[in-house]
């Protein structure tokens, strides 16, 4: 209920949230209004503030005040007892090889599966917006929407159907992709189990993530660089630049904060990749080389019935969570980003 | 909102004041039920369940159930499926047409089941089968003893522990209490096509020398020994540990089942290792097994006959009836011992009762849960699940001479027979949850990244850590 209206902002500022006005032209009077108390502004806080505060706090807020506190008890998860053990659960963690090895892997992947997916999805983007003929005005390549659309559709498929076909792809034996290589002639490759072999299963297994997220990044850049004015790109271009430095030079420093988002979004989908993991490989892979932290929690909850100790891997994993989102921002910051909305060019 | 221009002012007020009434109506109602539901989030303090109060107990209903009440079964969903139980509720009901009984299928007990554990209402009656069952370390004291269901009458009118097989209490009794009632008879064995043995002279062998002879043989006619699946390669380790017991006796099972220091590293144990090491290493294994799902590795077995062999329980047959090569007269033999005089006879073999029924001590109407056990030991039940899922149950003298059509069922039973007394059955990788960590290890074993000296360094670093994990309440076997 902003008592000044604004004038159509032409300098690309955007105005406060806009509230409806009941009443289309507020006197002086009811400015003075505003200032005290009513029940009006009380009602109003009461359901725009306190209501969705106390959702929060009951959905959000509590469960991880309770998540800390089962991680601090021995509970069995089958019965309403508990005692509290202070930390020994996370003291146990440090020791617990099987532990470290998971959160090992899921570093791994919180690394290499956002990066990878990021630079797959920004060339993608730039093949299909601006990385079409040089001659004439600015576009992609020919049947980009095309591609567009194909990258997108692993996307539409459920992660866990897509790792139980990948799975089936891999099988050593009657699976897809020893069937082309042999067919080729790499007899080397007759049998090879893809998710059975320590030094293949985590990369195979990577491959089949970013392969199911590259389409929806390509989409999500596609949108932020249509948002980026064309003249940039042919003033690009008639000083010279080609495709790559393009990308590299223009394209990048102009949708870095769609890049950062992504990259959190990414790494917090990598550092879980439960789902897919569980279907491709439900024991962690050979030598424990797949085998992540949301599945060693899974494993001690259900099946071994030590709930509290569980809880305490789920605390850690999401204290990584957001160690990871608060590296990301970091390293933007340091980088150059900003936070505030200023324009770009 | 109003157009009206003479009123507007008002009006609007007045349209905000009913509508922030509402809103506060709306949010006093919402905020009620959430309040009383943060007090009670995630761990009530137990007892929620409502007690059906007793009845009475009388020979035809020997557990007190009450008439009008409701019965609720949770039946593990896997390779027996539920509506065998679904088929003794109907029995029940029969019994006591005013009681309502419901059998609902889970693949997640453990998942599903917890909330209402912990809550103090959980089912009547559940199968804690399958991968995701809720460990029997964590609930053993929150069962009802089942010793009753045994001493009551069957519908048939014969006291129920007479038509069982023997010692089909012991793996459901934790710290003396039989508190899981295991209904299928399993028998653990080496499984083979007697028709494709008989037409290439073959004969399943009874030592570890013989295997690999017949790996020899195999490998001549193209094929090869064994098939594992990524899932399954733990079924090596029954293989192994059956042979190791036979070969050692009973201070080879004590020892590995009260998670001794070195008892990986006994003799019996390392020569069964060593032959299928010798096994691994001359290639008689299919390969790939570590990235093969585990039916897949099945049916190179019984659909294409790539393999001769394959170690599992009695539930191999139904679990591949849909691919199995026709004729193929599916036929088990006892585990190959290591020397030509092991311990136990050739002939012992492992056989326990699995898939553990157990009734809540908290559950509203124990007395229903138990009635359906009645049922389905009753001779009408047991005989439709052997019949329809080619699987014994711990019901005796119910599978007729032709097993119903099943060579598998036919030579289970008669190598229950032929063990007699030499029957032997072990449950610690089940009841502390080794399997998943055992997997990694077997894995690499079969794939033939792993030594003799490292598989029993591997198996043995996950018993000794269990045995020094104080949080895990251990069960001492004698």
């Amino acid at each position: 209920m902003s008592g000044t209206s604004h004038p159509a902002a032409p300098g690309g500022v955007v105005p406060p949230v806009a509230t409806p006005r009941p009443g289309n032209a507020p006197g002086p009077g009811r400015r003075r209004r505003r200032r005290r108390i009513s029940f009006d502004r009380a009602s109003f806080f009461a359901v725009a503030l306190l209501l969705p505060l106390t959702v929060y706090v009951i959905f959000v807020i509590s469960p991880f005040a309770q998540a800390l506190y089962f991680s601090m008890t021995d509970w069995s998860g089958f019965t309403a007892d508990m005692a509290f053990v202070g930390l020994d659960n996370f003291a146990r963690l440090l020791g617990d090889d099987k532990f470290m090895r998971a959160a090992l892997n899921s570093a791994l992947l919180a690394v290499i599966v956002p990066t990878v997916t990021i630079v797959l999805a920004i060339g993608v983007a730039t093949m299909v917006t601006v990385g079409g003929s040089t001659t004439g005005g600015v576009r992609g390549v020919r049947g980009a929407g095309f591609y567009r659309v194909i990258s997108f559709f692993p996307y539409c498929v459920p992660a866990i159907v897509i790792g139980l076909v990948w799975a089936q792809v891999y099988d050593p034996s009657r699976g897809l992709l020893n069937g082309v290589l042999t067919g080729i002639g790499l007899d080397g490759m007759t049998d090879f189990p893809w998710l059975g072999d320590s030094r293949t299963a985590m990369g195979a297994s990577m491959f089949v993530i970013i392969w199911s997220f590259v389409g929806f990044y390509t989409v999500l850049f596609v949108a932020a660089i249509k948002g980026v004015p064309g003249e940039i790109y042919e003033a690009a271009r008639l000083d010279g630049a080609g495709r790559f430095r393009t990308a590299i030079s223009i394209t990048v420093p102009l949708i870095r904060d769609n890049v950062r988002t992504a990259w959190i979004y990414l790494g917090i989908a990598a550092i879980d990749s439960f789902v897919y993991m569980q279907a491709m490989n439900p024991g962690g892979g050979p030598g424990y080389s797949t085998f992540v932290i949301s599945q060693d929690l899974y494993q001690t909850a259900f099946s071994k019935g030590q709930f509290g100790y569980a809880t305490a891997m789920g605390v850690v994993l999401a204290l990584v969570t957001l160690l990871f989102a608060g590296a990301v921002f970091l390293v933007d910051r340091i980088t150059g980003g900003r936070d505030d909305v200023r324009g770009h060019a | 909102m109003s157009t009206n221009k003479f009123t507007e002012g008002r009006l609007a007020q007045a349209a905000l004041d009913r509508r922030t009434f509402v809103r506060g109506a709306v949010a006093t109602a919402l905020l009620a039920p959430l309040g009383g539901s943060l007090a009670s989030c995630a761990v009530p303090s137990g007892g929620g369940g409502e007690e059906t109060a007793a009845g009475e107990m009388t020979a035809d209903n020997p557990f007190g159930l009450v008439e009008d009440s409701d019965v609720e079964a949770v039946i593990f969903n896997g390779g027996y499926g539920f509506d065998y139980v679904e088929f003794a509720a109907e029995q029940a009901n029969g019994q006591f047409p005013d009681v309502t009984f419901e059998v609902s299928p889970s693949t997640q007990i453990a998942q599903e089941l917890q909330p209402r554990f912990v809550g103090g209402n959980p089912p009547d009656l559940v199968d804690n089968s399958g991968a995701g069952s809720i460990g029997f370390n964590t609930i053993a004291d929150q069962l009802e003893e089942l010793d009753d269901v045994f001493e009551a009458p069957n519908y048939e009118g014969t006291t129920i522990a007479d038509t069982l097989y023997p010692s089909v209490k012991d793996p459901g009794t934790y710290n003396g209490r039989f508190v899981a009632l295991n209904y299928v008879m399993t028998v653990y064995a080496v499984w083979y096509s007697a028709s494709l043995f008989d037409q290439n002279g073959w004969t399943a062998p009874a030592t570890w020398q013989e295997a690999i002879d017949l790996g020899a043989e195999a490998e001549r006619a193209g094929k090869k020994l064994f098939v594992w699946g990524k899932e399954a390669a733990t079924y090596y380790q029954t293989m192994a540990l059956d042979s190791a017991i036979k070969e050692g006796g009973d201070e080879v099972r004590l020892a590995l089942e009260n998670l001794e220091p070195n008892a990986w590293s006994h003799d019996a144990m390392q020569g069964v290792l060593e032959a299928l090491h010798e096994i691994v290493q001359k290639g008689y294994f299919v390969p790939g097994g570590a990235g093969t799902q585990f039916t897949a590795a099945q049916a190179r077995w019984s659909n294409d006959q790539d393999a001769l062999l394959y170690p599992s329980g009695g539930w191999i047959e139904n679990e591949m009836k849909d691919a199995t090569a026709n004729d193929f007269q599916m036929t088990g033999f006892p585990t190959p011992t290591v020397s030509d005089s092991p311990t136990l006879p050739y002939e012992a073999i492992r056989a326990g009762a699995g898939e553990p029924f157990i009734v809540p001590s908290e559950a509203a109407n124990p007395a229903g849960g138990k009635e359906i056990l009645r049922a389905m030991l009753s001779a009408e039940a047991a005989t439709n699940f052997s019949e329809t899922r080619l699987a014994p149950t711990i019901v005796r003298g119910i599978v007729p001479e032709d097993g119903f059509g099943s060579t598998a069922l036919v030579s289970q039973t008669s190598m229950l027979d032929a063990a007699g007394e030499n029957i032997f059955n072990y449950q610690f990788v089940d009841y502390y949850g080794m399997n998943a960590d055992q997997l990694v290890v077997w894995n690499a074993f079969l794939s033939g990244d792993m030594d003799v000296k490292g598989i029993t360094d591997g198996l043995q670093k996950i018993s000794d850590d269990i045995a020094a994990d104080d949080s895990v309440e251990k069960i001492e076997v004698s």
